[in-house]
């Protein structure tokens, strides 16, 4: 197991590089808005109406988009929390936790890739 | 005094002639000095672990219809929800500083023929594609665009 | 110039005496001019003669004389006392198994540094009559902020990786491979991405910046580790288009 954490590392860098850079360029704006704007009712909900918000993430770009948005920010998660893990001492089950973590990142991908594809 | 780092850190392959004192880690870590933001920055990532979670559950809403986008609006009124949110935001605000800061340094000084521009062009087109994708976002999800 | 009275905090550590390290304080009358070096040789050689540390230079080209200094890695003879308090705390590098005193066991790193491999690598020697190789100057700017590493140490000292992942390569061995892997004159690339992606992978690295921060030279071996990932994830990108294995 180790040695396929060892081959897979470039890839599961880049996902988590790209968690924080497209991660935190697409969060900011996202969790503005959604989650903050609108909630506390500085933006009218109806801008994002089941039929706007729909219309939205149908399109090509929409669900790119969302998918980046729920699929990166995942592996950034998963990376760091066993960076976290590691720094605090848990070198010793560091491929059981490292596997566990990017299966979780993982599945949220795979989720997240059916999630765009069924809007 | 510091506490002991890992038993075999820095670990010579050969037998030591004397028993020698074990590592020890430096005493300002983890949240001493410098390392307070380091340890924070590891931290964030249980916020977009549940960032991203979160996310999915949106969109997968979005794929349920209106009762569920509805629903799941009413839902993110709630408190607890706008308090994640406003510690995402300061968590991905966090993260994008210190990235962006660490970021030009990290590019090999060529690949192929290819260099990346300067330093400082570097950093100045991260900030301006955060602060115009960020923009262009709140715009078209607040329903000032499209 | 008198009357400027210093405390220094020492760890002590005798394997034939101590069960454990312990501190032992030295007060004595500095000269407000001195470098941390300079009061720990003053109390070797007029208070404590059974204190050991290791030195030699004195101006910061050798690296020998890294220690943690109110708990953070210094270059001692570059640490000038006015950088500190009244009272001075002095040990060990952190991260490193204590032989005696503030002296550590260095093996460890030497056996890192050997695995990359940081000497010039050629597919075929150039002969003698072909003459020297040549490299312009920017081909040399390339890799030379990375050749100005002192193996000092407190890179190790710093980083939390290190403390926590015995195989780690770490920060100074990264650099010096990654050193020869920008030389023009070097081609063993493809022989130190084994060792980058092996068992000491520089994917290791959590980019806590820490090593360049104490780096005395201005080494950023942060920017090597960070740059040593690029290239890694350009190799294993392009071993799907030029497969490897039996060099060509």
């Amino acid at each position: 197991m180790k040695q396929w954490l060892l081959r897979l590392e470039p890839i599961i860098w880049l996902l988590f590089g790209q968690g924080i850079l497209l991660g935190t360029l697409l969060l900011t704006g996202w969790i503005l808005v959604v989650g903050l704007a609108i909630p506390l009712g500085l933006v009218p909900a109806e801008a994002l109406s089941y039929e706007r918000a729909h219309a939205l993430a149908s399109s090509l770009v929409g669900r790119l988009v969302l998918l980046a948005l729920c699929a990166l920010p995942l592996w950034k998660g998963a990376h760091h929390i066993r960076s976290l893990a590691v720094d605090f001492g848990g070198g010793e089950r560091d491929t059981a936790l490292a596997t566990c973590l990017y299966a979780i990142a993982s599945v949220g991908s795979l989720l997240a890739i059916a999630a765009v594809i069924r809007l | 005094m510091a506490r002991p780092a890992h038993p075999d850190a820095m670990k010579s392959s050969r037998p030591s002639p004397t028993r020698m004192a074990p590592p020890q880690m430096p005493p300002q870590y983890p949240m001493g000095g410098r390392y307070r933001a380091y340890t924070l920055f590891d931290a964030t990532g249980f916020v977009y672990l549940l960032v991203g979670l979160l996310a999915l559950r949106v969109v997968w809403a979005l794929g349920n219809g209106p009762g569920a986008w509805a629903q799941l609006q009413a839902e993110l009124q709630n408190p607890v929800y706008v308090a994640f949110h406003l510690l995402a935001l300061l968590s991905v605000l966090f993260v994008g500083v210190r990235f962006f800061r660490l970021f030009p340094k990290a590019q090999p000084p060529r690949i192929g023929p290819a260099k990346p521009p300067p330093q400082p062009v570097i950093l100045g087109g991260l900030y301006a594609a955060w602060l115009g994708v960020t923009l262009l976002m709140a715009a078209i999800l607040s329903g000032g665009l499209l | 110039m008198s009357g400027n009275k210093k405390t220094f905090v020492i760890t002590r550590f005798d394997p034939d005496r101590d069960e454990a390290p312990r501190q032992q304080s030295y007060e004595i009358e500095v000269d407000p001019r001195w470098k941390v070096l300079d009061a720990l040789n003053h109390i070797k050689d007029e208070v404590d003669p059974t204190l050991s540390h290791r030195w030699s230079c004195r101006m910061a080209v050798c690296g020998s004389c890294g220690m943690m200094v109110d708990g953070k890695p210094s270059l001692t003879c570059k640490d000038s006392l006015a950088n500190h308090g009244d009272t001075v705390e002095v040990a060990p590098l952190a991260n490193f198994p204590i032989i005696r005193d503030l002296v550590v066991e260095l093996e460890g790193f030497l056996d890192k540094l050997k695995q990359v491999k940081p000497w010039i690598i050629r597919a075929k020697e150039r002969a003698v009559e072909e003459g020297t190789h040549r490299q312009s100057p920017a081909e040399h700017q390339e890799f030379k902020q990375f050749s100005m590493c002192i193996n000092c140490m407190l890179c190790y000292s710093a980083c939390p990786v290190v403390a926590n992942e015995p195989d780690f390569l770490g920060p100074a061995a990264i650099a010096l491979g990654h050193r020869y892997n920008l030389d023009s004159r070097d081609e063993g690339d493809a022989e130190r991405q084994e060792i980058f992606r092996g068992e000491g992978t520089v994917f290791s690295c959590s980019y806590a910046n820490e090593c360049s921060e104490v780096c005395p030279k201005n080494v950023d071996p942060a920017a090597a580790v960070n740059q040593a990932k690029f290239r890694a994830v350009i190799d294993w990108a392009t071993s799907f288009v030029v497969p490897r294995g039996g060099e060509g």
